[in-house]
């Protein structure tokens, strides 16, 4: 197996989502590629910095007006509901 | 995604109000982060997140159950969302084919070895900076995947439901996401390294 072809599967072995034959090629070509290696790992490493990061959630000042509002639509809303967006 | 069945069987009952505050807690959050993500504007995302929640209280009788509910209402704001991104901009660019793998070839620029631990990482103002700034730069179309996938932890199946697209094509566009977004980290963590900055 070369570079190339182990970057197109990267992500599925990350997943573990590779069949049991090229899960074997793409180890045994990363056993001798520190290349892939890195890619490897600074991949997982991006995959994991965001995960923990999360991103932004509702700023805490804003939530109990929010759901304060949400609130006040809804029983403003119950006579006449509005739509579904397109494509539901 | 959460088993929100005893949450589904109140909706549906004659006090489905009384299901309100739970659901909120529950699902508040990643819907506006969906909705941020896609419009990039937090007043935006707070109209998409209350419509979203109006919309599922006053529908929930047409909710079959064939998805998880969690499913239902992220495909609600997902649709909210896009339906502001088409007033936005009527006539968009047409989106880059995704659903195939052929064609398309990437060779990673930056091969520095940059794994420092998130936590000491994740403390620094300028990275989630950088963070921020980077998810933004994907396309639409990769960065609402790899938010479900890599971030809300949703399996592939569920973000195929969400954004109506093939397992094959979430996968194909979550590896191109992960991919350009190592590529623009381990360009700011070389340029980091190379001024001795430690993590």
């Amino acid at each position: 197996m070369k570079c190339e072809e182990l970057l197109t599967y990267l992500s599925e072995y990350i997943d573990n989502d590779l069949e049991a034959e090229l899960l074997t090629e793409v180890r045994k070509h990363l056993e001798t590629c520190h290349n892939c290696q890195v890619v490897l790992e600074s991949t997982k490493q991006t995959i994991q910095i965001y995960h923990q990061a999360g991103m932004r959630s509702i700023p805490q000042e804003r939530r109990s007006e929010i759901f304060a509002r949400l609130k006040d639509a809804l029983d403003h809303c119950k006579e006449n509901p509005p739509d579904l967006p397109h494509g539901m | 995604m959460p088993d929100d069945s005893h949450l589904l069987n109140t909706l549906k009952s004659d006090q489905p109000d009384a299901a309100l505050e739970e659901l909120f807690e529950l699902y508040a959050d990643p819907i506006y982060r969906l909705a941020l993500s896609l419009l990039g504007d937090p007043a935006a995302a707070e109209d998409v997140l209350q419509d979203t929640f109006l919309a599922v209280m006053t529908h929930i009788q047409e909710f079959e159950g064939r998805s998880k509910l969690g499913t239902w209402m992220y495909r609600i704001a997902y649709n909210f969302s896009q339906e502001r991104l088409r007033r936005k901009q009527p006539d968009p660019l047409p989106e880059e084919d995704f659903s195939e793998e052929e064609g398309f070839s990437f060779s990673p620029q930056a091969l520095i070895d940059w794994r420092w631990s998130p936590d000491d990482l994740l403390s620094d103002k300028e990275i989630r900076q950088i963070l921020e700034e980077a998810i933004q730069k994907l396309p639409e179309s990769l960065r609402v995947v790899f938010l479900l996938r890599d971030i809300e932890d949703l399996s592939t199946e569920e973000t195929a439901e969400i954004l109506r697209l093939s397992p094959g094509a979430v996968k194909v566009r979550l590896h191109r996401a992960r991919l350009a977004l190592r590529e623009q980290l381990s360009g700011y963590f070389t340029e980091r390294l190379s001024k001795g900055v430690q993590g």
